[in-house]
């Protein structure tokens, strides 16, 4: 059974922001594991060629964000715009070559992250203007009131399977679960800012730095054990935290492909079923061409 | 960087920081309640050395002064370049003079932490200037095996702490520890540059008995943990560090470590004393001073 929600009460507000540029210093180089310099495109502006469904990693990139990356220039409506966006939410393109594209938020990165379908990608550029009709915040599970909802439109939540159990229990299907030796970068943070770097998924180095993670796609739900992000993301057992992936390859220690905050609580008011289509591709982007 | 380089020492200038709080006093704890944080930055009376890091209704309270610099690039210069045991001078002030001692430092924008004698601290103002003598990062010393890297150390600290270099290529370098953690405890400073952030480590609540008690200037390894660079898991490697700061209510806080030694398990030995272990101490901070 669907897990009833009060999505009936929820507003929508119209927010607004642009494709924000990739940026860099003049040192240009960053560090790798083992000390490596390396200076490698994926986060800011607009990134093509990767899509839900798609590989998280195994690019030659960092911080690898899909499609746009979005801001605000003011920094206090910059926050806003952070915050208040979920996941599921529909963008569209409100000017340039690209004006009334739609695409999707896909999680936040200390930026709104959207995929659209590639055609409209390779039409956006920096400082194209974006509309955001933001839904989500406020969400709850009345049937399920252990578990925090975060950064989830209600028409996603809908859309995913699982639901409500004969036992009480939230069934939430899952691409991938992680332990929390994999929580990097992120643990700390508001749980509606930015993402949870996954470390342990640094394809194509060494043994010694992975944790079975080099499978995760973009879009995957996750399930993070023994973390609660209820208040924030942090470390306590018996807790879990299901995720988004939203960015995927890093070359930065201690970064990684890294979740969006959707579901909090403690593990006894989850099921968890493992099943590889749980995918934002499953839902949003049904049939787009890629 | 090798021994034979020499190191050089940089005078830097530290401000002492106010606390700083955004619209709101509230912040909000792993329970989901409202608090006003207390302690986190600026200067801290009444905590020292060898004080239970759980022991204060406090956020982040570091022992001494915090110090900062106007201009963000020099901040960070301070707080990478500055190393525990890096002596400290007062500029201006009513405290002018007082010396004191790097005791740790703390990442985000940077914050180098100075301990002073509690009536010094008592006629410290925010905004006052503290020159530091920045030394240390770039030391290798003599004999040290290659696979084991120190940071953030006063060239004369380590000989004031539990720790045994090995002296060759073979013997592992040892640390007495209060207690070693398991990385899946490992918070906010994950990713970042060991140099100028510490790592803050979400131990539980000591015991009423005292059991997984730590203390301010205690060490403490994290296992899995390489800090060579940006902090980051790695199977089978280990990190020493020093308690620089006490706990926080925050998910994902706690008391946090400034790294000073990393390398393979094998290589870097912690040995944990959880009754008697004796890290950074005033005393040696009064030798370095």
């Amino acid at each position: 059974m669907k897990a009833a929600t009060n999505a009936g009460r929820l507003v929508r507000q119209v927010l607004s922001g642009e494709v924000w540029p990739a940026l860099a210093d003049r040192h240009a180089y960053r560090v790798g594991p083992d000390g490596q310099p390396f200076l490698l495109p994926g986060m800011g502006g607009v990134t093509l060629g990767v899509h839900c469904a798609d590989p998280a990693t195994g690019y030659a990139s960092d911080h690898l964000e899909p499609g746009a990356s979005i801001r605000h220039r003011d920094p206090a409506a910059n926050m806003a715009l952070q915050f208040l966006t979920c996941v599921g939410n529909q963008v569209r393109v409100a000017g340039g070559p690209a004006a009334g594209a739609l695409g999707h938020v896909i999680g936040q990165h200390a930026y709104v992250l959207v995929d659209f379908p590639e055609t409209a990608a390779a039409n956006l550029a920096s400082g194209d203007p974006v509309t955001v009709v933001a839904s989500g915040q406020g969400l709850a599970l009345p049937d399920h009131p252990a578990i925090t909802v975060k950064n989830c439109d209600p028409d996603l939540l809908a859309r995913m399977p699982g639901g409500t159990r004969p036992d009480g229990r939230l069934e939430v299907h899952v691409a991938a679960r992680v332990p929390a030796e994999a929580i990097g970068a992120g643990a700390g943070m508001a749980s509606e800012y930015a993402n949870t770097d996954l470390m342990g998924a640094y394809q194509g180095l060494g043994e010694d730095l992975s944790l079975g993670l080099e499978g995760l796609r973009i879009g995957d739900i996750v399930a993070l054990h023994d973390a609660d992000h209820r208040y924030g993301r942090g470390y306590r057992p018996g807790y879990l935290t299901i995720g988004v992936i939203s960015t995927g390859q890093c070359m930065l220690f201690g970064h990684g492909p890294g979740p969006s905050t959707l579901l909090s609580g403690p593990s006894e008011a989850f099921l968890l079923v493992d099943d590889p289509d749980a995918n934002l591709a499953s839902w949003l982007h049904p049939g787009e061409s890629t | 960087m090798t021994s034979a380089l020499r190191l050089v020492a940089v005078n830097l200038l530290g401000v002492v920081e106010h606390p700083a709080l955004g619209g709101s006093p509230y912040r909000v704890d792993r329970d989901g309640r409202s608090y006003v944080p207390t302690g986190d930055g600026g200067i801290v009376l009444g905590l020292e050395l060898g004080d239970p890091a759980f022991g204060l209704v406090a956020d982040h309270a570091a022992p001494g002064a915090c110090l900062v610099h106007p201009d963000p690039a020099s901040r960070h210069a301070l707080a990478s370049y500055a190393c525990i045991g890096n002596q400290a001078r007062v500029r201006t002030g009513q405290a002018a003079g007082a010396r004191g001692v790097v005791l740790g430092k703390r990442g985000e924008e940077g914050r180098v932490i100075v301990g002073l004698g509690q009536a010094d601290l008592a006629r410290l103002r925010p905004g006052d200037e503290v020159a530091v003598r920045a030394c240390g990062q770039g030391l290798r010393p003599p004999g040290l095996r290659p696979d084991v890297t120190v940071m953030n150390v006063d060239p004369g600290l380590l000989a004031l702490l539990p720790v045994d270099l090995g002296g060759g290529r073979e013997a592992a370098v040892s640390a007495g520890v209060r207690l070693t953690a398991p990385s899946r405890l490992a918070g906010n400073g994950i990713g970042r540059p060991a140099v100028s952030w510490d790592l803050d480590l979400q131990l539980p609540q000591p015991g009423e008995d005292g059991v997984g008690e730590v203390r301010i200037g205690d060490l403490v390894a994290v296992d899995d943990i390489d800090a060579r660079y940006n902090m980051g898991y790695r199977r089978g490697w280990v990190t020493v560090g020093v308690v620089v700061h006490g706990a926080s209510p925050l998910p994902g806080h706690g008391p946090g470590i400034t790294p000073i030694l990393t390398g393979p398990a094998g290589a870097l030995r912690p040995v944990p004393d959880a009754a008697g272990h004796a890290g950074l101490t005033a005393a040696a901070m009064v030798q370095l001073q």
